[in-house]
């Protein structure tokens, strides 16, 4: 029997890598030996990204994408699908923890210079990500076809009518009618549930594939490939199973934890998981009192409130994001990690943070005069981070890096 | 203590008091509350585990909101199973339709001009308590006044201008917005008083008292009524909370022991290379 099954094994690996691929990239893959709990959280990016798939395609199975069944819908999976409440909290509070979880994986990419050659293709293959992901929540948050998917797409939608010329037709074309319908709901869906995470599992892949060709980095900024042994493995790493595996399980197990407080106990998360007007079926005739965007997209919201004209605001949200792309660039600095870096580089990421996180609370509260100050000031340090980089980073004393991790 | 001390001590607290009040305002400021005239909302704690609560309120809305308002999402029969109530029970007394089955979808019994009446169609309250919370329907229940220059003679501290009736005038009584002489608080904490020791007093008005035997019910008993209803809301805002809130601690407990056996795992093999 055993013999049996070996055979065709053997004969399958004959002609298709699978011993030598699972070894080269999963099971021997050489990773640090030492890094900190920054480093968990691109594996729990991978398990809540598995997580949305699987939830995702049994929520197709009684969603509705019509103007008429899309709210119902989803209140009939909520009620009448057995667990579908499960299934249905576990995609929203999901998308929320993909984007927290993304968010701290991306700052220690900031904070480790985890952009610094060799590994500018990972990152901008990761911003990629991130914007395919903004685009695939956005979407998403359009389906239930509450009162905030509404008016929220409205706002979003209304965006591409600021761009000159084309604006009009570009707005009218996205939206496939003259107001948002049933139409952009059919078309949102198709996007959200086939196209959207084709191309994220595509960017992931490649993303993967570029990382383990440079190898990972380190909280100390060591470059690992200088010490091999005499197999040509790092001196300074360990297998990725079990170690790297069971590391991972512990932040699997904490991760777990959380989701379940959120997901079991506070599935709207306060209003900023699951907004309350969203339990209002879509009303084209009745503005929200207070359109608000989910917390995620809030930092940007706030930019784009900040600057009074629309064309400019969409400018500047565009580039906050945008910026990203050309980190690996801007930082001028012989070391990568923060730990090493001067002074200058701690109050810059420090005053990024604080600032990142003003915008993200000042995007989910209405406007006052303080706080329309406040956004600006914030949305001019944003930017000095990225802009300065090329400045403060040069010119900062460093530390020496240590030869072996 | 020395003077310099406590006088240390003060000029703490009343930073930390400064920086409170700053804080507070500054979230509160661009938005008023959402029970409006009524000021702060007044708190909820649902038990959605108190059967006979969210009997008594399915009792209540069935006679006096269904009329009106439908619970289209909802199920007759599931709300019978939930609330634990046998069905014969359930279809004598509270579905009044005889031609509805307990698979049916709680869809009203409103005629079509009910807009004509009212000025908006009546909305659904399946979802009432999940876009405007428990606490504002706790409130708003509670703070119709007489008020002539309306339609229905009403008016809501909580939802100023309000097309709803007072439904419930018969059992709360005619309640009405009073002025009342409140004291004056001195510095010290103590009541402002003038010199023949009578305190000082102001008139407030925006109070809502109920004329004294106007209604069936006492204020404590029409208070609980209401409890009751907006548990029932609660419920019917997602019949799965009380299962959802059960099956949590057993999840959240087992990703516990998961995270202390895989860190204990990961302990012994980190010897290996530590």
């Amino acid at each position: 029997m055993f013999g049996i099954a070996s055979k065709l094994f053997s004969w399958v690996n004959d002609r298709l890598p699978i011993v030598n691929t699972f070894e080269r990239h999963l099971s021997k893959h050489p990773v640090p030996s030492k890094v900190n709990f920054w480093y968990l959280f691109g594996a729990l990016a991978a398990v809540t990204l598995i997580i949305q798939i699987v939830t995702g395609i049994w929520l197709i199975m009684p969603y509705s994408n019509t103007e008429e069944q899309a709210f119902s819908s989803i209140e009939y999976i909520m009620r009448d699908v057995d667990y579908g409440w499960v299934i249905r909290y576990m995609h929203t509070t999901g998308a929320s923890l993909f984007f927290a979880v993304v968010y701290l994986h991306m700052f220690r990419g900031l904070l480790y210079g985890s952009y610094q050659k060799p590994k500018e293709l990972v990152w901008i293959f990761g911003c990629t990500i991130y914007l395919a992901m903004m685009a695939e929540g956005f979407l998403g948050y359009v389906l239930p076809y509450g009162q905030m998917s509404y008016w929220g797409a409205q706002v979003i939608i209304s965006l591409f009518g600021a761009i000159p010329y084309i604006g009009e037709s570009l707005e009218l074309w996205v939206r496939g009618d003259y107001y948002i319908s049933g139409i952009t709901v059919s078309r949102f869906f198709a996007l959200h549930v086939v196209a959207l995470p084709l191309i994220l599992i595509a960017l992931v892949f490649l993303h993967l594939v570029a990382l383990h060709e440079v190898g990972a980095g380190n909280p100390e900024g060591v470059d690992i490939e200088e010490h091999l042994d005499d197999d040509g493995v790092p001196l300074d790493s360990v297998p990725f199973f079990p170690y790297k595996v069971l590391n991972a399980m512990v932040a699997i197990g904490v991760f777990g934890v959380v989701f379940s407080i959120i997901m079991f106990f506070f599935p709207e998360g306060g209003g900023y998981f699951i907004e309350m007007a969203n339990f209002e079926k879509a009303n084209p005739l009745v503005t929200p009192d207070h359109i608000a965007p989910v917390w995620y997209y809030a930092p940007f919201y706030t930019m784009l409130r900040a600057i009074p004209d629309p064309l400019g605001g969409l400018i500047v949200m565009a580039s906050a994001v945008a910026i990203f792309f050309i980190v690996p660039w801007l930082d001028r600095s012989k070391v990568a990690s923060i730990r090493y870096k001067g002074i200058y580089s701690k109050i810059a990421i420090t005053l990024f943070g604080v600032s990142f996180l003003t915008l993200g609370y000042l995007g989910t509260v209405g406007v006052t005069e303080v706080r329309k100050t406040m956004s600006v000031i914030c949305t001019v340090i944003y930017f000095a981070y990225f802009l300065l980089m090329p400045i403060y980073t040069k010119y900062e004393k460093t530390k020496e890096v240590p030869e072996r991790l | 203590m020395t003077s310099l001390q406590s006088t240390k001590i003060n000029i703490l607290r009343t930073f930390y008091v400064l920086a409170a009040l700053f804080c507070i305002n500054f979230v509160y400021s661009a938005e008023g509350g959402p029970c409006k005239d009524y000021g702060e909302c007044d708190e909820f704690k649902y038990s959605l585990n108190d059967i006979e609560s969210l009997q008594r309120g399915v009792s209540t809305y069935i006679n006096y909101c269904y009329g009106c308002h439908s619970l289209q999402y909802s199920r007759w029969g599931r709300v019978a199973e939930d609330l634990q109530i046998p069905e014969e029970i359930f279809f004598e007394n509270l579905v009044f339709d005889k031609s509805i089955k307990p698979g049916d979808l709680m869809i009203g019994a409103m005629p079509k001009d009910s807009e004509n009446w009212f000025g908006v169609t009546p909305p659904d309250l399946t979802l009432v308590s999940r876009y405007k919370g428990d606490d504002w329907i706790y409130s708003y229940l509670r703070a119709y006044y007489e008020d002539s220059s309306k339609q229905y003679g009403v008016n809501n501290l909580v939802y100023p201008g309000t097309a709803m009736p007072n439904v419930l005038l018969s059992l709360q009584g005619n309640q009405r917005l009073v002025c009342k002489n409140i004291p004056i608080l001195a510095k010290n904490g103590g009541q402002k008083r003038d010199q023949s020791g009578n305190p000082i007093t102001k008139e407030k008005c925006g109070f809502l008292e109920v004329e004294e035997g106007t209604g069936k019910l006492s204020k404590e008993e029409f208070d609980s009524l209401i409890y009751d209803l907006t548990n029932f809301l609660v419920y019917v805002g997602e019949p799965i909370k009380a299962t959802r809130e059960r099956i949590g601690w057993y999840v959240v407990f087992y990703f516990l022991i998961f995270t202390a056996l895989s860190s204990l795992l990961y302990r012994e093999y980190h010897k290996d290379y530590n």
